[in-house]
């Protein structure tokens, strides 16, 4: 029989060791993710020069306002960005790969709405009553989510099952009702339509160590279960019914993931606003890069993700400083060319 | 006949009816099936073929009677187990994103996988195997999504025999293959009989590939077993007629001596 892999090259058979190729490119990405960050810190309102920066860093200098500027305020919000990035792409991905479904995106499933309901609700009560209630405002974006959430759960559940067009469906009907109540509150509350409209297109500006340590835990652990759950997810992409012959309970599988996912999403939007695009495009372009084996793609999508919203940041706080762009706006606008870009070029090398 | 003349049966039936929501699909069906054997399931469309395969890997669970693979009801049998006896190539599915080829073999390894120890140099070695008894092995590289439908199907059951099963069920596996490929696929599977294969259960639409394939066919009639038994017992002409409604020509095998039917 003709071999397309001679046995006597290759150890595994044939099949590439993927822990190796993971292993690189995680610290392939890590190091990327850290020279992309030294020079992010450059940009700003104010320039400081990169040995500066360097020598605050090293020296820990806090002291003065050039060493806050860096400490207390780029260093949280390019490490937010960062965390950011990793979750929207991460459960992107996973939601993509357990709804076998390549536009489904980390708002899909209603927890958006909620967190988005949430905090033009604060924003709306400020308005009316006239107290400063933003400190509070990621609390009922939390809140929103959660209830976004269980609403999906209760209405998708039949008995004891799951029924993945249920959950898409009920998403999706979550999604369109809870948006329609923000648009009530947008036209009733006109003078605040400026911060709900910042805080949908995603806000990075109010990062600090605080809410770092608030979701540097959670964010971790989630993205490390399902990255563990790699190989079901693998298996999803073959069918419900293949799935279950491979041995995967697909009914458990979809809520763990939906749990898993809408959770570590709820915790990150309350801080960060709506920021869109990423959850749906860089797993693509981790797949375009590293095929769609998640026990691969899951990992590159959240280091991608990282990457590309640091960029994405440093782009919005810097092009037209000291005014901000919503970092919405520009991960969009930098991110579809790439997308188009790669996708062209796929196809090309598959005629 | 198939009935408990041999010592165990791998796989029983009793008394089995199922039904989605208030359309009856199987009615007290028995059944037991003996060791080493190639069953060939055939009958008419909507008879309840490939409801039966669900039931016996336990996709589906009947509303009344018991199934058992190796004397066990399947209903204490967790999924994972399942997994790692039966085996399925299904009739047609669409595979979501362009896995390579070899990839989706592997996949057939999953049920011996442990999510946190990961995979032995084993599952690879056998998933190798695997594309090499259906002749795959050639566009192991090759994405999925760029591969012919006969293609498909060799990856499909090299996905089945990389779960090293001791039952593999098929729904109708020769559809997009051409006449070399049925030849040698079902050579494959009666040689995966001699080794760990215990038993295949395949669901036939041709009469003649099933006539051809099995040692013993299960023909089905609205939901229930019309007959049993060897192709020269179930495959004659007031059977045929009764069941799918047509005259039919019955001419023997020129080579073999199994029947074979003619419109």
């Amino acid at each position: 029989m003709k071999s397309f892999i001679k046995p006597a090259q290759n150890k595994l058979y044939g099949y590439s060791n993927w822990r190796y190729k993971a292993l690189f490119i995680i610290i392939f990405g890590f190091c990327v993710i850290l020279v992309i960050g030294f020079i992010a810190l450059n940009f700003g309102t104010i320039a400081i020069e990169p040995k500066k920066i360097l020598s605050i860093i090293w020296q820990h200098k806090t002291d003065d306002s050039l060493g806050l500027i860096i400490w207390e305020l780029r260093i949280p919000r390019l490490i937010m960005a960062m965390l950011t990035g990793m979750t929207l792409a991460c459960v992107g991905g996973s939601f993509q790969g357990i709804l076998r479904n390549p536009l489904a995106d980390p708002y899909i499933l209603g927890v958006s709405a909620g967190a988005a309901l949430g905090a033009c609700s604060v924003i709306a009560l400020q308005y009316i009553t006239g107290l400063y209630l933003i400190p509070i405002l990621p609390i009922f974006a939390l809140v929103g989510a959660f209830i976004s959430i269980s609403l999906v759960y209760l209405l998708s559940r039949k008995k004891s099952h799951l029924p993945m067009t249920d959950l898409l469906l009920a998403g999706v009907a979550v999604n369109f009702f809870f948006s329609a109540i923000i648009t009530l509150l947008l036209a009733i509350s006109r003078r605040e339509i400026h911060s709900m409209v910042l805080w949908l297109m995603g806000d990075l500006s109010t990062a600090s160590w605080q809410k770092v340590f608030l979701i540097v835990f959670p964010v971790f652990l989630g993205t490390m279960l399902l990255i563990s759950s790699s190989l079901e997810l693998n298996a999803m992409a073959l069918g419900e019914e293949e799935a279950l012959h491979l041995g995967v309970q697909t009914e458990r599988l979809r809520l763990k993931i939906f749990f898993i996912g809408s959770v570590m999403i709820a915790i990150v939007v309350s801080f960060t606003g709506l920021i869109g695009f990423v959850g749906l495009v860089i797993p693509h372009i981790a797949r375009l890069m590293v095929g769609p084996d998640h026990r691969i793609m899951l990992p590159v999508s959240a280091l991608a993700g990282s990457i590309f919203l640091i960029i994405c940041d440093t782009i919005a706080r810097s092009i037209i400083a000291p005014t901000e762009i919503p970092i919405g706006a520009i991960t969009a606008l930098v991110g579809a060319p790439i997308f188009i870009h790669l996708l062209k070029r796929r196809n090309e090398h598959d005629e | 006949m198939m009935n408990n003349t041999e010592s165990n049966p791998i796989i029983s039936l009793e008394n089995v009816t199922f039904s989605y929501s208030s359309q009856p699909v199987l009615q007290e069906v028995n059944l037991s099936i003996p060791q080493g054997k190639f069953i060939g399931i055939i009958g008419p469309n909507g008879s309840g073929k490939t409801t039966m395969l669900k039931l016996i890997s336990g996709i589906l669970t009947p509303q009344k009677g018991v199934i058992k693979i190796f004397q066990q009801d399947i209903r204490k049998i967790s999924r994972k187990k399942i997994a790692q006896i039966i085996s399925m190539v299904p009739q047609e599915s669409y595979i979501t994103y362009n896995y390579k080829v070899k990839e989706v073999v592997f996949m057939g390894r999953i049920p011996y996988i442990n999510q946190w120890k990961g995979e032995a140099l084993l599952d690879y070695q056998i998933s190798r195997e695997a594309m090499e008894k259906t002749d795959s092995l050639i566009y192991a590289e090759k994405g999925i999504h760029q591969i012919s439908g006969g293609e498909m199907q060799r990856v499909y059951i090299a996905r089945a025999l990389a779960q090293s099963p001791k039952i593999l069920m098929l729904d109708e596996f020769a559809t997009h293959l051409d006449l070399n490929y049925k030849y040698e696929i079902i050579k494959i599977l009666r040689d995966s009989l001699q080794e760990e294969v215990q038993c295949i259960i395949s669901v036939f639409h041709d009469l003649n590939l099933a006539s051809y394939c099995s040692d013993q066919l299960i023909l089905l009639n609205k939901g229930r077993i019309e007959k049993i038994g060897t192709p020269h017992e179930v495959i004659n002409l007031q059977t045929l007629e009764k069941v799918y409604r047509t005259r039919t020509h019955i001419i023997k095998h020129p080579k073999l001596s199994i029947p074979q039917v003619l419109i």
